[in-house]
């Protein structure tokens, strides 16, 4: 029976082998398709996969009269450490970090300096990366990132300056490229609290309490992290200055909150690819795929009367002709899906061996404008692997599809086949 | 009991046409019956009706003593497996099977060994003289050819009757007539009882047994 089968799918090669194709081209844009959407989601994650955390908020504030001491970049305008609590008492809310970063314009050098609590999950996953040395022990200590201290000649237990006050290396940590915020200088939080207070500078940008802080990241729970950032958007929803813009074009005084979503406009237009698109797409192939296979059968089913008839006449009953008919339909649904999982195992690695680059918003990970000479300093861009993966439950989820229209199929050729006179084909010329 | 086939007051409306009326005949155990009649006369749906193809809407037949005018479908397929054999004016080979298959295809659904359907295919093949043309396929061979092979097809089952209709109406005289005496030898050296259907006079007068039939009425017997 089966042998039979095969014979007339070898035989009738041309029109089966389309059949084939088509499945197996339908299964692969399926497949392909929908494991590109699922990777667009975790491409965009990647930049917040680092710092374990989903949710970022910063303030939007003033530009400094000048370049001189510490201040804070426009874009991490000071934040009341009172709005932590708040934060604390949202449902859905893990955890939550903290720190102040700092533009720190010293005689001899710039600086970017993080103010950390090493006891949360920021300062824990900074901490980690220590390559030398160890912890700042004291509010004199401080940590320089290794890139940074080469290229100034910093060594452990030497002393460097910031913003006037005198600082031990207690350890060197290496941080560059791993992080949406990159800082060259990491001291405990008061530190950089205290440097921040006593800028004149700054003080005369915006206004600094002594707990102020200028970044928040936000630890949601997977499943409530849209629900945790309308609440944090509520929260934060009026500005608390008002003014203009600030350089990149944000209200200033307003807040900024990224969330993964920030970045999946940049992924998707990356592969000039929506989610949309992708629905799109696939419902097209299936409805074309459904069409061009309906038609290429009922031209089979045509061609084939006559010999279903002589099947009849020779003493077929309808069932053994069904069988054939099932085992043929089903044949061409399973070489054409294996043919579309291959592809697509192709096409998946091959897309795998890609990467993305992502561009950190200048206002994540600030650096002053007029000091870009070296555009190794800063990482706007982060590339990662492309996190492309065969997905198996959608690979069986399209198998049951495939499985289920060519089922369909089956019951009309049965239906058909039923309803043929075996009379007929004595008048058949 | 000699009668192999009993048919008794058959009657067939196609459309508005009364295409068998009222027929009843005999076929006798290793007899060659022709039945012949014009164009329209009701060969071919008495034929039909015989042969278990088709349905009566009245009438009985008695086809070895069984009632197949009471079976259904099914069991009529079963019944044309077991015990008839057809061969077709225009041959009815299916183009994407080769000889040895298009022969062997009423063993297919039994689905027996591979090598014993082939090898009865061989076998009939033989039979009708076309034991060198086991591998072509239908459109690589002559009409002639082509109608030995849907004899074959016939034999293949050793089905108690063989029904022929216009078996030679496709073919030339000369191969008509070697297509009849390949029936007629299998009639005389293997005992099969036949059922053929022509309009030709000529070829008529080969029968044991002569039906005349005319707008769906025997005239004759
Ligand atoms: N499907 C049908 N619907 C209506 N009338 C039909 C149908 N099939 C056959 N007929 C009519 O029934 C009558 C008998 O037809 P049948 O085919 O049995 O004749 P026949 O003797 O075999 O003719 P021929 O020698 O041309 O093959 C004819 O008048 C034919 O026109
Ligand atoms: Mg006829």
């Amino acid at each position: 029976m089966i042998g039979y089968a095969l014979k007339e799918l070898r035989k009738r090669n041309r029109k089966y082998l389309l059949n084939i194709l088509v499945i197996g081209l339908v299964v692969v844009l399926l497949i392909t398709l929908n494991s590109l959407g699922i990777a667009f989601k975790e491409a965009s994650r990647l930049p917040f996969e680092n710092i374990h955390s989903s949710i970022i908020v910063q303030r939007n504030g003033n530009v400094p009269e000048n370049t001189s001491g510490a201040v804070t970049p426009c874009s991490l305008a000071p934040i009341k450490s009172e709005y932590l609590s708040q934060i604390n008492k949202i449902d859905g809310v893990k955890g939550m970090s903290y720190g102040l970063f700092l533009w720190v314009f010293d005689k001899d050098s710039f600086k970017r300096t993080l103010g950390v609590n090493w006891n949360d999950d920021r300062g824990k996953i900074i901490g980690s990366e220590l390559i030398e040395g160890s912890l700042p022990q004291s509010d004199t200590d401080a940590l320089a990132e290794r890139e940074y201290a080469q290229q100034h000649g910093l060594k452990l237990d030497q002393k460097v300056k910031v913003s006037g006050t005198d600082f031990t290396i207690s350890g060197i940590v290496e941080t560059s490229g791993k992080d949406v915020v990159s800082s060259d200088v990491y001291v405990n939080l008061s530190s950089a609290q205290s440097l921040a207070y006593n800028s004149k500078n700054l003080q005369d940008t915006e206004k600094f309490n002594r707990n102020d802080i200028n970044i928040i990241f936000v630890d949601a729970d997977q499943t409530k992290v849209k629900e945790v950032t309308d609440n944090l958007k509520a929260l934060f929803s009026s500005p608390t200055s008002n003014g203009g813009k600030t350089p990149t074009g944000q209200t200033t005084g307003a807040y900024s909150i990224y969330t993964p979503e920030s970045f999946e406009s940049q992924i998707s237009s990356l592969f000039l690819m929506s989610d949309r698109l992708i629905l799109t797409v696939s419902l097209v192939a299936l409805i074309g795929a459904v069409l061009i296979v309906i038609k290429s059968m009922s031209h089979t089913l045509m061609e084939r009367r006559k010999e279903f008839g002589i099947m009849k006449a020779v003493g077929f009953r309808s069932k053994d002709i069904q069988r054939e008919v099932a085992a043929e339909t089903l044949l061409q649904a399973i070489i054409g899906y294996s043919l579309g999982v291959a592809m697509s195992l192709v096409a998946i690695f091959a897309l795998a061996k890609t990467t993305v680059s992502i561009a950190i918003p200048w206002e994540m990970s600030p650096y002053p404008h007029f000091l870009t000479s070296n555009p190794n300093l800063i990482a706007p861009v982060q590339t990662y692997p492309f996190p492309i993966k065969f997905e198996a439950v959608y690979s069986a989820e399209v198998l049951i599809a495939v499985f289920a229209l060519s089922l369909l199929t089956v019951l009309v050729l049965m239906r058909y086949i039923n309803g043929l006179n075996a009379m007929e084909v004595l008048r058949y010329e | 009991m000699n009668e192999i086939i009993i048919a008794r007051n058959l009657s067939k409306t196609l459309g508005n046409v009364k295409a068998v009326s009222s027929v009843s005949l005999d076929v006798k155990k290793g007899e060659f019956l022709a039945i012949q009649g014009s164009s329209g006369s009701g060969k071919t749906t008495l034929l039909s009706l015989l042969s278990g193809l088709d349905k009566t809407d009245s009438g009985e037949i008695k086809f070895v003593g069984e009632d197949i005018t009471s079976m259904n479908e099914d069991d009529l397929a079963l019944f044309r497996r077991k015990n008839v054999g057809i061969v077709f004016q225009y041959y009815n080979l299916i183009p994407t099977l080769n000889v040895l298959e298009n022969i062997a295809l009423p063993l297919f659904p039994e689905s027996s060994s591979k090598e014993e359907m082939f090898e009865k295919a061989t076998h009939a093949a033989e039979s009708v003289g076309l034991a060198h043309r086991l591998n072509h396929y239908p459109n690589e061979l002559s009409g002639g050819e082509q109608q030995r092979v849907a004899i074959a097809r016939a034999l293949i089952n050793e089905p108690k009757v063989i029904f022929a209709d216009e078996p030679t109406g496709n073919l030339d005289t000369e191969t008509g007539r070697m297509i009849v005496d390949l029936l007629k030898s299998l009639n005389k050296e293997k005992g099969l009882t036949i059922v053929m259907v022509t309009h030709d006079d000529g070829l008529a007068k080969e029968a044991d047994k002569l039906i005349k039939i005319k707008d769906g009425v025997v005239t004759n017997e």
